[in-house]
């Protein structure tokens, strides 16, 4: 085979060939791993559509309906409900039944305030006046409901949470069962508790009546109720609003149902407030570490070897400063504590457990070196005439650094902030070891005295997405809350980086010359 | 009034110690294990200008630095010899080095604004000081302008950044901010030489008219510069001091021949 030389210019356009088919394919790869994010994460805010789908089993000629939501269109349903039909009778092949879909007309999805979805084909209202199937009195009758519901609320509120407290009161200071302060304050919760079973009665008597795919009928009480609607029937518009309103409760509401439906605000909350405890902790420590490093120290062998060990600090894996915090900030410093101020709670800990304050104190430790190498590399761009122009003008040494070599390398300073946030905000395997839970009873802030509760265990985004890889894929609503969070966790990261740009860039048109 | 100005340059051996700014006895120097300035004595008299002369790297900034104790912002420095200035050694163990610092201004070769407003530059040395007052400080920072020739430029953007400004006028503004302070001497290192012909002279005409105000010692490449600005002049060659005499003498009839091969042109 002859071999053939390149000229020149075709040498040229080779290179320019291999140097841009790299950067093209980054590009590409980039924009499909958002693309996939955005699109699995935007379709769990998209309304789904209701099928019928009727099995007809082949012995017995029998059929059943039901109905069922999916996100697939009608043809990805059929043989995706074919394969798993296929699957189970694959050692009889004969009794295999009939399947057929179709799309289902004039059926509601039913949300539930705890999260559950049922589905069913509207037939009657109910109300203390009566029955009636005419659609309009729906408003009248919810609007009954809520005054009733807040009727309970207050009562709850106002009357019984103070009972609450004062029978825990009475207990605590061993007031007698037969005590007089005790029984009238027995008798109030006893008046009030008739209230709320009488306003309870009255509730039961709001409940709609839907029927199913096999028109059998079932009861939704509008206490219960959430929102219902068609999707099926649904414009593009009206599509698209309940999507704005689906994004707004996912920001906003707990999970519910194994975190399969409902928010995820614990989770937001968790991460937000861990990434500020965090900031909190780490910013003051690496801006003084960085710039004890390349303002005072002396450039010498010791110097040289705390450089190169926090180059090594940020290559540490992460799970190894999830075991030193569990060990060291939980277990050492936690245990200590529970034994000097709350021995007596023991053997319950209260800081010896994970929770939010070692998490942050850990998450700090692990992007230490991050804050501290942006922040040298701030200062190492402060030009040298600067420091000796304020020398000059009769400032000491701190005063130098404070007054003008700091404000100057603030965007290196604000960006390694900010890149410590992000990394904080999707890391995952240290926070389970040191306090992130997939479910926390409580937020770790809430009316209860001390207000902030650092001691306590607390959600996390990074966390959660964890937890949704493990739940079960063929249910497209489970997964697709688990591409939800991740598309929020991306936006949180992204939102944080641009914010870190254009604080930087403001910084650096004030501070360095052109 | 001309006759009077050139009466006072006298010879310096018999100024009296009253006449004398700063008194540099046998100072030696050594920055990074070098030896850059060997045995240097030299009285420098008040009120009037002294140039100090020579190539680059004979030592003169090195010299300029050593009267403001900047040198010791450099690692590896020693020194031998005394600085006296009004009879107490600002080598000293007691000595504040910032306060000395505060008497002693200096405007370096590049313009150095700190990158905040105008008014806040020429603000930066007293509000370190402690003051505060905001009517002390503003009328501090229009004397400071006005005796840097600056104010009828700059007044009516005190609060620009200082950055906006041109070359001559940010050296200036190096000049206004250690005018500030009200030093007893103001030491220059190369003012001019990053600026333009029109501007060095608008600085030359500034250095005249600050001398009725403090001591100037100024480090210049440039040899009609330190004819026309300064009353005394030092010549320094590998560190060592070669010649120091009033500027009329130093330049029309040198006594070294070292100091005659420079001023012609035969070296540096």
């Amino acid at each position: 085979m002859a071999r053939t030389k390149l000229n020149h210019q075709q040498k040229h356009a080779f290179s320019s060939i291999i140097s841009g088919f790299a950067a093209a394919s980054l590009l590409i790869i980039l924009v499909s791993l958002i693309g996939f994010v955005l699109i699995r994460g935007a379709s769990f805010f998209w309304p789904m559509t209701i099928y019928e789908v009727t099995t007809q089993d082949n012995s017995t000629g029998l059929s059943t309906e039901k109905y069922e939501i999916s996100s697939l269109d009608l043809q990805d349903l059929q043989s995706n409900l074919n394969v798993r039909i296929s699957a189970q009778f694959v050692d009889d092949t004969l009794a295999l039944p009939f399947v057929s879909i179709t799309q289902a007309k004039n059926v509601y999805q039913i949300a539930l305030s705890n999260g559950a979805i049922k589905l069913g084909a509207f037939s009657s209202i109910h109300t203390p006046l009566g029955k009636t199937t005419d659609l309009q009195d729906y408003k009248p009758a919810r609007d009954a409901v809520n005054t009733l519901i807040d009727e309970l609320s207050q009562i709850q509120m106002q009357h019984l949470a103070i009972i609450h407290r004062t029978l825990a009161d009475y207990d605590r200071s061993n007031v007698a069962q037969n005590a007089p302060a005790r029984i009238k304050v027995m008798q109030e919760f006893d008046k009030w508790q008739r209230k709320t079973d009488a306003l309870n009665m009255q509730l039961k008597q709001y409940y709609i009546v839907f029927t199913d795919a096999q028109t059998s009928t079932f009861r939704v009480y509008l206490r219960d109720l959430d929102r219902w609607f068609k999707p099926n029937e649904m414009g593009g518009l009206e599509k698209l609003g309940y999507m704005v309103d689906r994004f707004a409760q996912f920001l906003g509401d707990s999970p519910k149902q194994a975190a399969t439906s409902g928010g995820v605000f614990p989770a937001l909350f968790g991460t937000v407030l861990l990434v500020m405890l965090m900031a909190v902790i780490v910013a003051p420590l690496g801006i003084m570490a960085a710039i004890y490093l390349h303002e005072y120290a002396p450039n010498n062998m010791a110097t040289s070897f705390i450089r190169i060990s926090i180059s090594n600090m940020a290559g540490v894996p992460s799970v190894v400063y999830g075991v030193f915090g569990l060990g060291f900030f939980v277990y050492v410093i936690g245990g200590s504590i529970d034994q000097l101020f709350y021995s007596d709670a023991l053997p319950t800990p209260t800081f010896g457990t994970p929770g939010l304050v070692w998490a942050a104190l850990t998450m700090a430790l692990l992007t230490l070196p991050v804050v501290i190498v942006s922040t040298e590399e701030g200062l190492r761009r402060v030009p040298d005439g600067l420091r000796s122009g304020a020398y000059a003008l009769g400032a000491t040494k701190f005063e130098a650094i404070i007054k003008t070599v700091a404000p100057i390398a603030s965007p290196g300073m604000i960006t390694g902030l900010i890149l410590a946030v992000a990394r904080a905000a999707g890391e995952v395997a240290p926070l389970i070891l040191v306090g992130a839970v997939k479910f926390a009873p409580s937020l770790p802030v809430d009316g209860e005295f001390p207000f902030v509760h650092l001691e306590r265990q607390f959600m996390h985004l990074g966390v959660f997405i964890y937890d949704g890889a493990f739940h079960n894929q063929t249910n497209t609503q489970g997964s697709s809350m688990m591409f939800a969070s991740c598309l929020l966790l991306l936006l949180i990261v992204f939102a944080l980086n641009l914010f870190a740009i254009i604080v930087r860039n403001n910084l650096k048109k004030r501070y360095v010359r052109q | 009034m001309l006759k009077l100005f050139e009466s006072e340059i006298q010879n310096i051996d018999s100024l009296s110690s009253e006449q004398i700014a700063v008194d540099v006895q046998s100072l030696s120097i050594q920055l990074n294990n070098k030896q850059v300035l060997t045995d240097i004595s030299m009285r420098i008299p008040k009120h009037l200008t002294t140039a100090l002369i020579g190539q680059s790297g004979c030592g003169k900034t090195t010299l300029l630095n050593s009267l403001n104790r900047m040198n010791e912002l450099n690692a590896h420095y020693s020194y031998s010899g005394k600085v006296l200035m009004d009879g107490k050694d600002i080598y000293n163990k007691k000595e504040n080095v910032a306060r000395l610092r505060t008497r002693v201004g200096m405007v370096f070769q590049r313009p150095n604004p700190f990158p905040m407003s105008i008014y806040e530059n020429v603000c930066f040395g007293l509000k370190i000081q402690g003051l505060n007052e905001r009517r002390k400080l503003d009328d501090a920072v229009e004397n400071a302008l006005r005796s840097a020739a600056l104010w009828g430029e700059v007044n009516d953007r005190l609060f620009d950044s200082a950055l906006t400004l041109s070359g001559g006028q940010q050296q200036r503004l190096m000049i206004a901010r250690a005018l500030a302070l009200e030093p007893e001497i103001l030491l220059l290192d190369e003012p001019t030489s990053a600026l333009d012909p029109l501007t060095t002279l608008h600085i030359e005409e500034l250095i005249n008219d600050l001398k009725k105000r403090c001591t100037i010692i100024i480090v210049t490449h440039n040899m009609q510069q330190a004819a026309r600005v300064s009353d005394y002049a030092a010549f320094i060659h590998q560190g060592e001091l070669v010649e120091f005499s009033d500027s009329d003498s130093l330049f029309t009839m040198p006594a070294k021949k070292q100091t005659e091969d420079y001023i012609t042109g035969r070296y540096g």
